[in-house]
């Protein structure tokens, strides 16, 4: 049995702008009214992924080292952006420290899982490096963001808690460490979850894709362990590291809560 | 001709009388800079200092500066002649410890939230937790003994305040800071409220701050009064 690409054709993919009409004719009888959403994501998705497909091609040619860490750090900074952008009720900026803790996580798991797991010749192949640190950075992206906004709702929440344990004598971290704790568990348990059911509720679409693209699904599979234990590393150690760095904004220089922790959401 | 010991009181002097100080406090209210206050006040050891004033008018957050929960924006405060800016947070705050007006407990017990302070590694480096002098002034507090193994956020308003206070004894700070501590006893209750807080002010070298609606302090004595008002502009 051959394994290989079925190539698609610019005809073939031009008809798949009929599955659009059909959506939009569903739009406009219902008046649903996303038929201009619709018409602009289908577009995007055309210019968005053509470009992508021409820039891969071009920097998997050239595959050189710098050129592939240039890629990857830009690809670091919109996550980071991202990130930060998706998490309402949390004040002041974390941009700078969702970058360290993003780019931190991806580059040791990444450099790991593609220098010693896949060792392509040479070592930062393109064609491996970079969608292997992009698949990373996707899942670090959200479990940072959602452990960032629990560790500010956690600390609006339990303030009480917090200023308690300072009367104490507790330093900041002794009084926001289970808060923290919290902040993490929330970060991992969608990957977690994702570990307890993957093959049995979805194929991953990595995998599905390298079936596709003509692989022997046992190798697919092997590729996918792979990836789902390195998207599970990252996601712990950039929560880890975020949370870690994020929870002294919560406190003034003297220790105490900042008058924001204790005050109404903006 | 002066002796040894009358020289070492005249050493002693100043510090028993100004335990714990704070000079021209100054603060606004509101999220303006609409009205302000400035307070200064002393409490000698053994002394009990009650920060009265209308509502509004900045007497927790008062509480909340000296405590060092609360940025200050001017003055300065000393215990034992020695300015805050010479001594920790962390340090401070256990030292001139606040005990919030609303109670606030941990998951678990009674137990476990009296020993909760001891936690912190600050407190760990010092004397461990005393339960029998915690379960000795529940009882002063008329607090019954089975309340030690009850959930601690299923206590009613009034065990609350006790407990909290129990527990704010257990830490034994130099300075307490109490936020109207009886607002939810009655009568009874509050009477051995300001007993156990008398008989823990004779204890050693310590003093309190009670902000307070003036309710009658049974039991306690060198009470002094510092009335508090805010001024209108800026």
């Amino acid at each position: 049995m051959a394994y290989t690409v079925i190539p698609i054709s610019n005809l073939q993919l031009a008809f798949t702008v009929f599955l659009v009409l059909i959506a939009g004719a569903v739009s406009a009888l219902l008046r649903l009214g996303l038929l201009r959403s619709l018409l602009w994501g289908t577009v995007r998705t055309f210019v968005q992924l053509t470009l992508v497909g021409y820039a891969l091609a071009y920097i998997f040619a050239v595959n050189n080292v710098w050129l592939v860490w240039a890629v990857i750090t830009l690809m670091c900074y919109i996550a980071a952006w991202t990130a930060v952008r998706r998490t309402p009720g949390v004040a002041g900026d974390h941009s700078w420290l969702s970058f360290v803790a993003i780019a931190a996580s991806t580059y040791l798991v990444g450099t790991i899982v593609t220098v010693l797991i896949i060792a392509p010749h040479p070592w930062y192949e393109a064609r491996i490096a970079i969608p292997i640190f992009g698949m990373i950075l996707g899942n670090t992206m959200n479990g940072i963001a959602l452990s960032l906004e629990r560790l500010h709702s956690g600390a609006r929440a339990r303030a009480g808690e917090i200023e308690a344990m300072l009367t104490f004598g507790a330093t900041p971290w002794e009084a926001v460490r289970s808060i923290v704790r919290e902040a993490i568990r929330a970060g991992m348990t969608p990957t977690i979850n994702s570990l307890m059911v993957v093959g049995l509720v979805s194929l991953p679409g990595m995998m599905t894709g390298q079936i596709l693209g003509g692989a022997d699904p046992r190798l697919a599979v092997r590729y996918q362990i792979v990836v789902m234990l390195m998207i599970a590393a990252a996601a712990a150690m950039g929560c880890l590291i975020l949370v870690g760095l994020s929870y002294k904004k919560l406190f003034t220089g003297d220790g105490a809560l900042q008058p924001f922790v204790l005050q109404s959401r903006e | 001709m002066i002796e040894a010991g009358d020289d070492r009181q005249t050493e002693l002097g100043p510090k028993l009388t100004r335990l714990f100080e704070f000079q021209a406090i100054s603060y606004s209210l509101g999220s303006g800079a609409g009205r302000r206050v400035m307070v200064s006040g002393t409490a000698g050891e053994g002394d009990v200092l009650v920060v009265q004033g209308p509502s509004g008018a900045g007497k927790t957050t008062l509480l909340r500066i000296l405590a060092r929960l609360a940025p200050c924006p001017g003055g300065e405060a000393f215990l034992a002649g020695e300015s805050w800016r010479q001594i920790p947070g962390p340090v401070w705050r256990s030292t001139v410890h606040c005990l919030a007006q609303k109670p606030v407990f941990f998951d678990g017990t009674v137990g476990a939230n009296l020993a909760m302070p001891f936690e912190t590694r600050l407190m760990r480096a010092g004397r461990p937790f005393d339960p029998g002098l915690a379960r000795h002034r529940m009882d002063e507090l008329l607090l019954p003994a089975g309340l030690w193994d009850q959930d601690a956020r299923t206590l009613s308003g009034g065990e609350a305040a006790r407990v909290a206070l129990v527990r704010a004894l257990a830490l034994d700070p130099r300075v307490l800071l109490l936020d109207e501590p009886a607002a939810a006893l009655d009568t009874v209750s509050r009477e051995a409220l300001y007993r156990v807080l008398a008989g823990w002010l004779q204890g050693g070298v310590r003093a309190a701050l009670l902000v307070s609606h003036g309710e009658g302090y049974s039991g306690l004595d060198r009470v002094s009064f510092l009335t508090i008002e805010a001024q209108e502009g800026d």
